[in-house]
Parts: C-alpha cells; sequence; structure tokens
C-alpha cells in the first residue's frame, strides 16, 4: 500500500482540493448531485487515454498520436456497426485489437526504426486524421447503434458506468506499474536506457510495449467518445492528446522519463476537467477556457523544474518562524 | 612565513543542506604561484567548497578575502569576472565547436560593425595555446579531441578569460598516464607564471607529485592543512579516513586450476584484434594499458555488444554465441560499466530497483514481482556490503560515488553472475570506497567467481589482480602473472602508445 499512495500522489491531490474548493467557492452550481455526476462523465474519456499517454512517458517517450487515433477508431468502429453489420459484442473487442495494432505499429517504427516517438507520434496525429476522414467520404457516421448509449450512460447500481471504467482500468494500470515486472522494466527503461540495456532489459520491447498499451487506452476512449455521441466522426478527439499528456504532467510525471505516479494522473485529469467545468459554470468563452489550460500546464511544469527552489523558500520560512518564536 | 598574502581566503566558511553539514567552519588560503590539493572521502564536502568559490552557491556564514579585502562571489558569472576558473568534472564545453569558439564563448572579440572578430578569435587563441605550449589546431572540433585534450581546452577557456585562479575537479579521471603527465606540465608552467591552482584529486599518487600545500576536509572540517612542508601520502590516507591504514591492498588469491571462459583469437569491428586469453575459476585477470587500448572494447566483445568477426568465446570449455546482453546475462556473464552515472545507474530507483534490475526474470512469477524477496535480498546486501542506509529509502543520487558503485556491483551479486567484468570500478571514489571494492573482489573470487578487472590506475591492477594481460592497440602484448610485472612494465605500454595509434583502435 505505502509503495502507491507515495509522496507522489500528494502534490497533485492537493492541486486537486485546491482547484475544486475555489470553484466551489465561486458558484454553488458545482456541488450538486448532477454536476458531479456530469464531471465524472467528462473526465472518463481523457483519464482513461491519459493512462496509455503516462505509460508511455515513463518510459521516455511522447504519444502525440491519442485525439487523432480517437477519431480514425471512432469512424471504423461505425462503419463496422453500421455498414458491415458486424454485432456489437464482435465490434468491440475489434475495435480494441486494432488500437493495440495501431499502437504496436506506432511503437515498432519508434523503437526499432530508431525515430523519435515524437516525431513518429506527430506523424501519426496527421495521418490519422486523413485516414479518418477516408470513411464515408468524410462525414460523420450519425445513429451507429442503440446498444451503444448504455455503454456510456449505463449506471450500475446508480453510479454511472464510466467511474466504473475508471476504477477497473486505473487500478490495473496501478497494479501493472508498481507489482509487475513490465511495469518496473518500464521505469527502468525510462530512466536510463542504456543501463537497462546493460542488465539485460529489452528496450526496444518494452518501448513497443509502452505503445501497445497507449494504442487499446485510446481505442477504450474511443469507444466512449462513440456511445456517447452514438456516432463516429473524423473531427473527434481534436487536442484531446495534449489534454491526456497534460493530465500527465499535472499528475507530476516527468517528461524526461521514469518518475511519476499513474493514479496521480488521473489527479491531473480531474484537476483539468474541474478547471473547465468551473470556466464553464462561470459561463466563460472557450478561448479562455483553452488558454487556462495552457497555464495549468505551464504551471504543473514550473513546480516540477522549480521543486529545489520552493522547498528551499518554504524551510527558509519555517526557520525564520521558529527563530522568531524563541526570542 | 609566507611574505605574500593570499588571492583567496576563507575564513570559517560553513554551508547546510538539509540534513547534512557541508561545510563546517572552512578555512583555506590560496596563493598564486602555489598549486593547493584539496582532498577528502567523497561527501565530506570538497565539492560544496569548490562550488561556493566558484559562485554557484552562497555560504551561509564566513568571509571569503580577495587580496584581503571581504568579499562576495554572487553568481558564476562573477566568479569569472574576479578571475575565478573552474574546470568541473562534466566539461562545459560545447562539443560542436571549434577549440577558439570554445576558448572564447561568452566573450567573443567583436568587430565595430559588431559581428565577431573571427581573425582575432583564431590569433588570440593560438597566442594562448602557445603560451600553454599546446600544440592543438584552433579550427580542430572539440568532438574529435580526446578527452585529455578536450581537458586542455577547458584550461585554455580558462585561460581566455585571464583567470589568476583555476579549480580543477578530479582533473585526471578519464586521462591515461601521457596525458596526465602533460597536464601536470602544464600545471606547474601556470603555477610558475604566478597563478593560483586548486586541486582536487582522488589519486594520491599524483597529489604527492605535484601539489605544494594540501589540504584535507573530513565530514566537512578541515581536518589537516599543510604548509609547504614534506606531503605524506600514508598520513595523508590516515587523515582522510579518520583511521590507521595498514594496508591499501588486501589481495586475496583464490583462483583454481578450472578454467572458466576461453576467449581464442577473438576479433571485432571496434579494435579488438585476435586476442587469446583464459580465465580461471576464482580469478582475478587484470586488464592493463591506455585509455583507448582496447581494454574495454574487449569487455563489449565478450558481453555481446560488439559482434565478432573471429574467433571463439567458450565457457566452461563449451564454444557459445553470445550475441546481445540479454544472453550474456543469460550465460552467467556481468559488466559493471565503466561510467557508473551514464551506464549503470537508475537515478529514479532506490538501491533495491537498482540492484535487482539485472533479475527481474527470476525474481517474477507470471509477471509479477516477489516484492518481499527483493526487499529481503537487497537490504541483506545493503547490510553485508556496508552501503548507506539511506539507499534504502532515498533514490540513489543521493548516494556518494562509492555507495553508488557498490550498488551497481551489488546487483550482480543478486543475479548471482559468475564471471564478473569491472571497468575500472574505483574511479573517482575515495580510499575507504576503493577498500570496500577490493574486500568485494575477494568476497567474490572467494565463493569461486571470476573477475575480469580493467583499471588504469597501475597500482591497483598490479596488487588486485592474479595475472595481467596488458593490451596495446588491440592486442594483448603481454601476458603475465602480476607479481612478475612491475609498474615500469606496465607504464611502458602506456609510453609506447601515442595519441594517433588510440584513434586507431577505437576505428
Amino acid at each position: 500500500m505505502k509503495r502507491i499512495f507515495d509522496a507522489q500522489l500528494i502534490g497533485p491531490f492537493a492541486a486537486m482540493l485546491i482547484v475544486a474548493t475555489i470553484v466551489a467557492l465561486t458558484t454553488d452550481r458545482f456541488l450538486n448531485p448532477g454536476n458531479l455526476s456530469n464531471l465524472s462523465l467528462q473526465v472518463s474519456i481523457v483519464a482513461l487515454i491519459a493512462i496509455g499517454s503516462t505509460i508511455v512517458i515513463f518510459a521516455a517517450g511522447i504519444d502525440l498520436s491519442s485525439g487523432s487515433m480517437v477519431a480514425l477508431l471512432t469512424m471504423i468502429l461505425a462503419q463496422m456497426l453500421k455498414f458491415m453489420g458486424i454485432p456489437l459484442t464482435l465490434a468491440l473487442p475489434l475495435i480494441l485489437l486494432v488500437g493495440g495494432l495501431l499502437g504496436l505499429f506506432l511503437g515498432l517504427i519508434t523503437a526499432y526504426g530508431r525515430i523519435p516517438s515524437f516525431i513518429t507520434t506527430l506523424a501519426a496525429l496527421i495521418a490519422f486524421r486523413g485516414l479518418a476522414l477516408t470513411f464515408n467520404n468524410g462525414s460523420p457516421i450519425f445513429s451507429i447503434d442503440p446498444m451503444l448509449e448504455p455503454v456510456f450512460y449505463g449506471k450500475l447500481a446508480g453510479i454511472p458506468l464510466p467511474l466504473f471504467y475508471l476504477i477497473i482500468f486505473y487500478l490495473c494500470a496501478t497494479i501493472m506499474m508498481n507489482f509487475t515486472r513490465l511495469g518496473r522494466e518500464i521505469y527502468a527503461v525510462g530512466g536510463n536506457p542504456a543501463a537497462a540495456k546493460l542488465t539485460g532489459i529489452d528496450v526496444k520491447k518494452v518501448q513497443t510495449k509502452t505503445f501497445i498499451i497507449a494504442g487499446f487506452m485510446t481505442a477504450v476512449g474511443a469507444v466512449l467518445m462513440s456511445a456517447r455521441l452514438n456516432s463516429g466522426s473524423p473531427n473527434y478527439g481534436q487536442t484531446l492528446e495534449l489534454q491526456a499528456i497534460a493530465a500527465a504532467v499535472v499528475g507530476g510525471a516527468s517528461l524526461a522519463g521514469g518518475r511519476g505516479n499513474i493514479l496521480a494522473t488521473l489527479m491531473g485529469a480531474m484537476t483539468i476537467v474541474i478547471v473547465q467545468n468551473g470556466l464553464n459554470l462561470n459561463a466563460a468563452p472557450s478561448s479562455v477556457q483553452n488558454i487556462v489550460l495552457g497555464l495549468i500546464i505551464l504551471l504543473a511544469v514550473g513546480i516540477d523544474m522549480w521543486r529545489a527552489e520552493i522547498s528551499e523558500l518554504l524551510s527558509g520560512i519555517l526557520r525564520r518562524r521558529s527563530h522568531e518564536e524563541r526570542h | 612565513m609566507r611574505k605574500i598574502e593570499p588571492l583567496w581566503e576563507f575564513v570559517d566558511v560553513s554551508k547546510a543542506f538539509p540534513g547534512v553539514l557541508a561545510n563546517d567552519k572552512v578555512s583555506i588560503k590560496l596563493f598564486g604561484g602555489s598549486i593547493h590539493g584539496l582532498l577528502g572521502e567523497n561527501g565530506c564536502g570538497k565539492s560544496t567548497l569548490i562550488k561556493t568559490l566558484s559562485g554557484v552557491q552562497q555560504p551561509d556564514s564566513g568571509t571569503i578575502f580577495k587580496n584581503g579585502k571581504a568579499t562576495h562571489v554572487t553568481d558564476p558569472q562573477d566568479a569569472r569576472n574576479k578571475g575565478i576558473a573552474t574546470v568541473f568534472q562534466e566539461f562545459s564545453i560545447v562539443p560542436t565547436l571549434s577549440v577558439g569558439e570554445n576558448m572564447f564563448l561568452g566573450h567573443m572579440p567583436v568587430k565595430r560593425s559588431g559581428l565577431i572578430d573571427w581573425k582575432k578569435v583564431q590569433l588570440d587563441a593560438a597566442a594562448i595555446l602557445k603560451e600553454m605550449d599546446v600544440d592543438l589546431p584552433t579550427e580542430a572540433i572539440t568532438d574529435r579531441l580526446s578527452v585529455g585534450e578536450q581537458q586542455l581546452v577547458e584550461i585554455a577557456k580558462a585561460i581566455a578569460i585571464d583567470a589568476k585562479t583555476i579549480i580543477l575537479d578530479e582533473p585526471t579521471a578519464a586521462l591515461g598516464q601521457e596525458e596526465i603527465e602533460t597536464l601536470h606540465q602544464l600545471l606547474r608552467r601556470m603555477r610558475d607564471k604566478g597563478r593560483a591552482i586548486l586541486y582536487v584529486s582522488h589519486r594520491l599518487d599524483e597529489v604527492e607529485r605535484i601539489v605544494n600545500e594540501v589540504t584535507i576536509l573530513r565530514g566537512g572540517k578541515v581536518v589537516r592543512a599543510s604548509g609547504e612542508t614534506q606531503i605524506n601520502v600514508r598520513q595523508i590516507v590516515s587523515a582522510m579516513v579518520g583511521e590507521k591504514v595498514t594496508e591499501q591492498y588486501p589481495k586475496e588469491f583464490n583462483a583454481s586450476p578450472k578454467v572458466v571462459l576461453e576467449a581464442k583469437n577473438i576479433s571485432t569491428r571496434h579494435g579488438v584484434k585476435n586476442i587469446s586469453f583464459n580465465l580461471c575459476e576464482g580469478e582475478v585477470l587484470g586488464l592493463g594499458g591506455v585509455l583507448g587500448s582496447g581494454r574495454t572494447e574487449i569487455a563489449r566483445a565478450l558481453f555481446g555488444v560488439d559482434e565478432l568477426t573471429g574467433g571463439e568465446i567458450s565457457l566452461n570449455q563449451k564454444p557459445v554465441s553470445i550475441r546481445n546482453e540479454i544472453e550474456a546475462i543469460e550465460a552467467g556473464l556481468a559488466l559493471v560499466p565503466e561510467n557508473r552515472k551514464f551506464d549503470g545507474l537508475f537515478f529514479n530507483f532506490r538501491a533495491s530497483g537498482n540492484i535487482t534490475a539485472s533479475s527481474l526474470g527470476s525474481l517474477s512469477r507470471l509477471g509479477f514481482l516477489n516484492l518481499n524477496e527483493e526487499e529481503r535480498g537487497t537490504s541483506k546486501l545493503i547490510k553485508d556490503l556496508e552501503i548507506s542506509a539511506l539507499a534504502e529509502s532515498k533514490t540513489v543520487d543521493f548516494l556518494s560515488g562509492g555507495n553508488q558503485q557498490k550498488i551497481v556491483i551489488a546487483r550482480w551479486l543478486f543475479s548471482d553472475a559468475e564471471i564478473l567484468i569491472l571497468d575500472e570500478p574505483t574511479q573517482g571514489i575515495d580510499i575507504g570506497a576503493k577498500l570496500a571494492v577490493y574486500r568485494l573482489i575477494n568476497m567474490l573470487t572467494k565463493a569461486g567467481k571470476s573477475v575480469i578487472l580493467i583499471s588504469s590506475d597501475h597500482d591497483e591492477l598490479l596488487a588486485m589482480s592474479d595475472r595481467i594481460a596488458v593490451v596495446r592497440h588491440g592486442r594483448v602484448v603481454k601476458l603475465a602473472a602480476a607479481n612478475e610485472l612491475t609498474r615500469d612494465d606496465l607504464v611502458r605500454a602506456s609510453a609506447l602508445s601515442n595519441k594517433h595509434n588510440e584513434t586507431e583502435a577505437l576505428v
């Protein structure tokens, strides 16, 4: 237990609480049960995709492709359900498989083709969006399957299903990162790839696996996205990859790799969504929302970079206070 | 008594970090025309002192005097303006720029038009190199130079800003014998021109040869400062460690006649040429020779990093084909790389993660790690090897070099490797930690494990090896029992090599 709930969680958790408190003070609609349940729906897609983005970051990579991949996968899913007559029970596992395969493809190019993941996934960000447009003449596909909506809007014991997905996937990710060989190898590869190689860790394979996980989680997000609007669209998921990366960074994951806590990414995602929700409730225009998101990312990275200075400042204040008390 | 006043004087300078008093009322004087040795074990506060003097940090208390007047060194730029240049262990030259550009980086001479006066850069750079009596082309890209030459460029940078005080942090850590000589001659010339030099080193034999006065730190305090008196290595050692050191090299002989590894006529594309040797159970085989002679490349060939282009490697009389690190480790080999920072340690892990990194397979079942076993095994090793207890709770970047090196070796104890290749295992660690590494080698050989020891420290190599293979230009030129060889034999092997041959060996 101590292993999971370590110090790395305190900061992101505190940040989330502070942000929530501020938003709650500006509008009494925030703590409304309807709004809170709506929040869990809003956070689910980005938080699920962020699991993959964070794990790629742990291995010192970056995945910029997830937003476009969501668009592509919603189109493929819609195509399968509406035009190809594939039943939902088969289409869902198939789309998760396709997500994993796309991730495998990106991972192979990155690890074995020795192309930096920033470039591989930037290329995919552009190409996947284009690929999404080749379906249905580039038009969105609406009303795909009435059975799809409950996947997102369904409830179990009065609790929205997306909340269950969050719990299940974050539980699995936490177990993987903290208790399995693969998790340890991911941290090792991110911490020092040269040392990892000399200790017999198959660095390329591990890197590739992180991209498979990211592709799979993106597919999970895409299914929820399709279900939410019962449609597929080549325009879905714009800037979703950046929100997912922001969630990881706000959660304290080091972009240099090797350091971070997967549960903290959930806090990061919630922080971002709470801010957006607060701005919405206070009727802020979307332009402001984007600016605020940008500032949050800067602040999160800044806190990471200035950690030493901040702690020195704090200890200085404490020292002075105890000094004054003595006199 | 000395008549001149010191260029720089520290009086009762203290500096604390959370949890440690790194410098405790340290006083030190630096005189022009003198080389001042600063010694002490890792974590004794040497780096803190250097950083204070070069303006990287501010002291908590105490006074710094320059030419007798109290002053502050507010930041590194201020230090440069006040005539202090520091050559840190990690070089600060820009590898893609030329020698001349590096020397004048940050203060390039400009023409009236505001453009850089390249002609003046070349002329001034050449003049400085000539003054230093160093033969380096000013237009050479520093990337292409040897480590020793890069070091000379660092010193040239110091002279280019007309630094009267030069601080050198472990200047010889990565240099070969010949390069060390060149460096020392240069330092003596600079001393004779009135500069003050603060020389930080672990290599006591050097200190004895080059410094005029010595300050020794232990636990953040000055434990000994000697003026221009005789400097005695044995006294220094006991002052540093704080106890009487009876034996610098506690060698045990544990070799049995059973051959565990045999290399027959092996060659690689990276400078190993038709090399043959064998290694017995419990034996320490030393590989001697200068930097770039092919010693490290032999290690890489054995470990499957470089592909064999000829010859054969046998383990326990069976020919093996090792194509990568993973297969090497499976075959029972282990490599403790020369550069533990870049190739050895995971700074994001505590000791446990570092120690078990090569054993994750045997430590897990169905993909799940046995964390209890990991904790048990690593805390036993931490205790057995006397690694700082801090290592259990903190990531390894908080540990001293000696502790870090022990952790890298502990990794292979945990994985139960049979043959360990130790590449410069005592580089940059203090005497106490060196002794611990030597004892560790004894422990390994006693348990029937075999060691290939690569070292540039001739005394260490002679004392700790059973046999030594002298490597030159990728070939074994001599293979003999360590007690049949002398320091001279090794030095001669080094001396015969020159830069041209080194680069050839590296191609």
